[in-house]
C-alpha cells in the first residue's frame, strides 16, 4: 500500500463530502418550506416572522447563506437548531451516541450469527437445513421492520408484557454518562427487542454472503489437497474455507457500520429510542436545516469514512490484493 | 361617384363596428363567471383540509360554478393567502390557543383596518359598522355590557357571508380510569391543561402524574419558546397574575386583588407571602421587572398581548399600577393570564436571553410546581412546590412526561399502563381502541379554534353578497363533519367557538346546506344560467 494511494484516496473522501455538504444545503432549502411558516398558526405576525429569519440569516441571498455555512462547516461549527434554539453539535453528538449503541449490538450479533450460519448452509447445501436457512434469512430480510418490530411491541410488550416497549432506560433514571447510563440491566431490557429486530434484518447479507462465496471457495484446489491430506470436514469448513470466505463479508460489514449512524429510522420510532434517526425526522418535519444538515452530513461522513477504512484493511487481510 | 362611395363605405364600416360591438357587449353578458381556484393544503399535510375542498367543488359545480381545487405546500399556502392575497378561495385554519379564548383576536379577522398585505383578514371583509363595534368591545371593561357588543357583532357579520367557518374539531385524548379521577377538561386544551395536576385524585398509592407526548417542547426559555409545546409545560411551573378557571372565567391567583381605576389603569395587589422556588419572595419588583422585560426583549410571540402597556408602576410591597396607552378589554383576560412571572433577581442580569444556552435557561418561577428535571427527547419532571399557596389542596406529588416518537408510542404506553394520560389528540384509529380498553376512558373536547373557508371578496363572484350566501349554503359542512371527522366535532356558525358559550351568539343566520335555496338566492339577485348550464353574473 503506497502512501500516494492512502493520499489520493483521502483525497476523494473529503472531496466526496464537500459535494454532498453542498448538495444537502440546496436541497433542504429548495425542498423544504419555509422554517417560519410552522410559527403562522401559532399567531406570529409577519413583522414577526421577518425578525425570525433575520435572526437565523434566513433573510440574506441564498449563494451568500451558502459561503457562510461552508466556512462554517470547515472550522467544525454547525450553527444552531431552529427548532430547539441551542447549538446543533451538541444536540447531534448524545443522539448519535444512542444511535450507535443500539446498531453497533444488532450489527454484531447479526454477523457473529450470519457468518458461522453461512458457513453451514454451504456445507449443507442442497439440504433441507440449507432452505429453510435461505428462506428464513431472505424472510427477515423482506418483512418491512416497523411490521416486525410493531407485532414485537404487541406480543412481548402489550400482550404478555415481558419487555419495555419504548426508550432506553426506564424513567426517570440517574446517569452520570454515556457508559453509566448503559452498563446497567434495565438498558438491557430496553435494547433487546429493537436490537433483535434490526438484527434479524440484517441477517440476511451476511449469512447469503458468506454462503455464496463459500459454495466458491469449495470448489478450489486448496481445498481439495486438504481433503486429500484426510483432515476432518468441520476442520476444513471452519479453518481453511470460512477465513478466505470472510473478504466480501468484511466489505459488507464496513458498508454497513458507515451507513449504521442514520439509525434505522423506523426502529428508532417503533420503540421510541432517542436517537438521531427520529431527531432527522423531527428536523425535516419542522424545516431545522442546520439540524438536518448537519446529521445528514455525519451520516455521509461515516459511511465514506468506514469505505476508506473498508478500502485500507484489504490489503492488509488479502495479500493478494495489491493496492496502488 | 367617388366621395358617394367612400360616404357609403363609411357607413357600412360604422354600421359593421356597431355590430361587432353590440354583439361582443350581449356575448359579454352571457360570459360565465370566471373560473373559482379553491386553494389547500396536501393530502399529506392534512388530509381533512384536503378532502373538504373536493367537497365543496363538488357541491359549488352543481350550481354551475366552474371550479378547481389546487393543493399548496403549506407555506406557499400561507404566503398566497397571507402575504400575496393572491387567491379566489383559500382553506386554511386558526388554532385555538388559550389566550383566544377572549374572542379580541378571532374578532379582528375581520376588522377592515386587517386587510393590508400580511394581516389578519386577508379576505377583506369591510364593514364600518362592524369596525366600529370592535372597538367598542375593545374598551368595555364590564364582561357583560363586552358580551352584548361582540354578541351583536356576530349577528352583524353573519348574513354578509364573509367567509365560512367550516367545523370545529374535537380533541380526543384518553385516561387511564384505574387509577385516577377528577380530571378537568378545557375547551380547546383537552385534559392537559393548568388545572388536571392540580384538581387530579390518585386512585392508587403512585401519587405521580405521567403525561405521554409525541412531541418534544421547542425549548424551556420563556424568553425564546414560540410553540404550545414549551408552554403548555412551563405554566405550570410560573405563576400568573390571572388564571383563567375551567370554564374559561379569569380568576385572581397571583394578585389578590384586580381593580380596574379607569379604562386605562389597573391596580393590582399581590398575594402575600408568595416565593419563588429558590425562596425568594415575590415583589411588585418582580412583576414591573417581568413586564418592562418583555417589552424591552420585544419577545414577538407575547407582543400583542403587550403593545397596549404604556407603563407599569409599583405603588408599593406588593402593589402595582399599569397604565395602558388605549382602553384593551382583554388585559385581564388575556395578558395577565399569559405572561409568567420570572424572578427579577436572576433575570435582570441577562441581556440577551435568547442566546441562552439549554443548560443555563434559569427555572425558577413561583408556580405550584417546581422544575425537577429535564431530560431532552426523553422526560420532563415537576414536583410540587409545597410553600405554594395552593399547594394543601394538590394531591399528587410531581407531574412528569415521557416523550414517544409518535402518537402510536403514546398510545403503546398507555395500553401498558406506563402512562396515565395522553398530552394531545390520539390518531382515529387508535379511538376505537381506546374505547374497547376497559382501563381507559376517552374524552372529547370540542375546540374553539376553527377551520375557514375564506373567499377575497376584491374578486368576483365574492364580491357579490348573494353569491357568497348561495356558495355558503352549497356547502354541506355537517357533511364534512360527520365524514372527514368521523362525527367527532361541531359545524362552524361564527369565528367564536359554540364551545366559547360566554362569548359565542347561537342565534346567528346559520345557513345549512341546502341547494334549492342557494339557487333561489342566486336568481333572487339576477344570476342566469347560460345554455351549457354555467352560471352568468347579473
Amino acid at each position: 500500500m503506497s502512501r500516494t494511494y492512502v493520499l489520493r484516496r483521502a483525497i476523494q473522501a473529503v472531496g466526496t463530502l464537500l459535494v454532498i455538504v453542498t448538495v444537502l444545503f440546496f436541497l433542504f432549502r429548495l425542498g423544504l418550506p419555509d422554517p417560519t411558516a410552522a410559527l403562522v398558526t401559532e399567531g406570529l405576525s409577519p413583522e414577526d416572522r421577518a425578525a425570525v429569519r433575520e435572526r437565523f440569516g434566513l433573510d440574506r441571498p441564498l449563494f451568500e447563506q451558502y459561503v457562510i455555512y461552508l466556512g462554517n462547516v470547515v472550522r467544525g461549527e454547525f450553527g444552531t437548531s431552529f427548532y430547539y434554539k441551542a447549538p446543533v453539535a451538541s444536540l447531534v453528538w448524545e443522539k448519535f451516541a444512542n444511535t450507535m449503541v443500539l446498531m453497533l449490538v444488532a450489527i454484531v450479533i447479526a454477523y457473529a450469527l450470519g457468518i458461522p450460519l453461512g458457513a453451514y448452509l454451504a456445507w449443507k447445501r442442497g439440504t433441507r437445513s440449507d432452505t429453510v436457512g435461505i428462506v428464513l434469512g431472505l424472510m427477515f430480510r423482506a418483512a418491512p421492520m416497523f411490521w416486525t418490530g410493531m407485532l414485537a411491541v404487541l406480543l412481548f410488550g402489550v400482550m404478555l408484557g415481558w419487555l419495555p416497549t419504548s426508550g432506553m432506560r426506564t424513567l426517570p433514571y440517574e446517569a452520570a454518562g454515556f457508559f453509566d447510563k448503559i452498563f446497567t440491566l434495565d438498558f438491557l431490557r430496553h435494547l433487546i427487542m429493537p436490537a433483535l429486530i434490526i438484527a434479524l434484518f440484517y441477517l440476511g447479507s451476511p449469512l447469503l454472503i458468506m454462503r455464496n462465496t463459500m459454495l466458491e471457495v469449495y470448489g478450489e484446489d486448496f481445498i481439495e489437497m486438504a481433503r486429500a491430506k484426510g483432515l476432518r470436514e468441520r476442520d476444513i469448513l471452519y479453518r481453511h474455507a470460512a477465513r478466505n470466505a470472510l473478504l466480501p463479508v468484511m466489505t459488507q460489514l464496513a458498508v454497513t457500520v458507515g451507513l449504521a449512524a442514520g439509525g434505522q429510522v423506523v426502529v428508532e420510532v417503533v420503540f421510541s429510542w432517542p436517537g438521531l434517526g427520529r431527531e432527522i425526522l423531527q428536523a425535516v418535519r419542522t424545516s431545522d436545516f442546520p439540524l438536518a444538515q448537519a446529521t445528514f452530513v455525519l451520516m455521509a461522513a461515516m459511511v465514506i469514512g468506514m469505505n476508506f477504512l473498508a478500502d485500507m484493511i484489504y490489503g492488509a487481510l488479502d495479500p493478494r490484493v495489491k493496492l496502488q | 361617384m367617388r366621395t358617394q362611395a367612400s360616404t357609403r363605405r363609411v357607413w357600412i364600416a360604422a354600421l359593421a363596428a356597431l355590430a361587432i360591438a353590440f354583439g361582443l357587449a350581449t356575448a359579454q353578458a352571457q360570459e360565465p363567471v370566471p373560473q373559482i381556484e379553491i386553494l389547500t393544503t396536501t393530502e399529506a399535510y392534512d388530509p381533512i383540509r384536503y378532502e373538504a375542498a373536493f367537497m365543496v367543488a363538488d357541491t359549488w359545480r352543481e350550481l354551475g360554478f366552474e371550479v378547481i381545487v389546487r393543493p399548496l405546500e403549506f407555506s406557499t399556502l400561507l404566503e398566497r393567502f397571507y402575504d400575496q392575497q393572491d387567491f379566489d378561495v383559500t382553506i386554511l385554519g386558526w388554532s385555538g390557543r388559550v389566550d383566544r379564548l377572549d374572542p379580541q383576536h378571532f374578532l379582528s379577522t375581520l376588522d377592515s383596518r386587517q386587510t393590508s398585505l400580511g394581516s389578519n383578514n386577508p379576505g377583506g371583509y369591510s364593514n364600518p359598522e362592524y369596525d366600529a363595534l370592535f372597538d367598542a368591545q375593545a374598551a368595555e371593561f364590564d364582561a357583560d355590557a363586552r358580551r352584548a357588543i361582540v354578541l351583536e357583532m356576530q349577528e352583524l357579520v353573519a348574513p354578509d357571508a364573509p367567509l365560512v367557518v367550516l367545523y370545529h374539531r374535537d380533541e380526543v385524548i384518553a385516561y387511564n380510569e384505574t387509577r385516577w379521577t377528577d380530571m378537568v377538561t378545557m375547551a380547546g386544551e383537552g385534559l392537559y391543561n393548568e388545572w388536571t395536576p392540580l384538581e387530579v385524585t390518585p386512585l392508587t398509592d403512585d401519587r405521580v402524574l405521567t403525561i405521554g407526548s409525541p412531541q418534544e417542547p421547542d425549548t424551556l426559555n420563556p424568553l425564546d419558546s414560540t410553540s404550545v409545546w414549551g408552554w403548555k409545560w412551563m405554566r405550570m411551573y410560573y405563576d400568573k397574575l390571572v388564571r383563567l378557571s375551567p370554564e374559561i372565567e379569569p380568576l385572581p391567583w397571583a394578585a389578590a386583588t384586580i381593580t380596574a381605576v379607569d379604562d386605562v389603569t389597573i391596580d393590582i395587589t399581590l398575594r402575600e407571602g408568595m416565593t419563588f422556588h429558590d425562596g425568594e419572595p415575590v415583589t411588585a419588583e418582580d412583576v414591573k421587572f417581568t413586564f418592562d422585560y418583555y417589552v424591552d426583549q420585544d419577545f414577538g410571540y407575547f407582543r400583542a398581548f403587550l403593545t397596549p402597556i404604556e407603563s407599569v408602576e409599583v405603588t408599593g410591597p406588593l402593589g402595582v399600577r399599569f397604565n395602558l396607552s388605549t382602553p384593551f378589554a382583554p388585559f385581564i383576560t388575556v395578558t395577565l393570564s399569559q405572561i409568567p412571572i420570572l424572578p427579577a433577581h436572576i433575570w435582570s442580569g441577562i441581556d440577551n436571553p435568547a442566546d441562552l444556552a439549554p443548560d443555563q435557561i434559569p427555572q425558577v418561577g413561583s408556580g405550584p410546581f417546581q422544575f425537577d428535571r429535564y431530560d431532552r427527547g426523553e422526560y420532563k419532571r415537576l414536583n410540587v412546590y409545597p410553600q405554594h399557596f395552593a399547594a394543601a389542596d394538590i394531591d399528587i406529588e410531581a407531574v412528569e412526561m415521557i416523550v414517544y416518537a409518535d402518537s402510536e408510542g403514546v398510545f403503546t404506553g398507555m395500553q401498558t399502563g406506563e402512562l396515565d394520560m395522553t398530552a394531545w389528540r390520539m390518531e382515529p384509529g387508535q379511538i376505537p381502541l381506546a374505547e374497547a380498553n376497559d382501563d381507559l376512558v376517552v374524552v372529547s373536547v370540542p375546540d374553539f379554534g376553527y377551520f375557514h373557508m375564506t373567499w377575497n371578496l376584491r374578486r368576483s363572484p365574492f364580491d357579490n353578497v348573494a353569491a357568497r350566501r348561495a356558495l355558503t349554503m352549497a356547502t354541506d359542512r355537517q357533511h364534512m363533519v360527520n365524514v372527514l371527522l368521523d362525527g367527532r366535532g361541531e359545524v362552524g356558525s361564527s369565528v367564536v367557538a359554540p364551545v366559547n358559550a360566554f362569548w359565542h351568539n347561537p342565534f346567528t343566520e346559520r345557513f345549512d346546506y341546502d341547494m334549492e335555496a342557494a339557487r333561489a338566492e342566486l336568481e333572487g339577485a339576477g344570476f342566469t344560467w347560460n345554455a351549457e348550464g354555467r352560471i352568468v353574473a347579473p
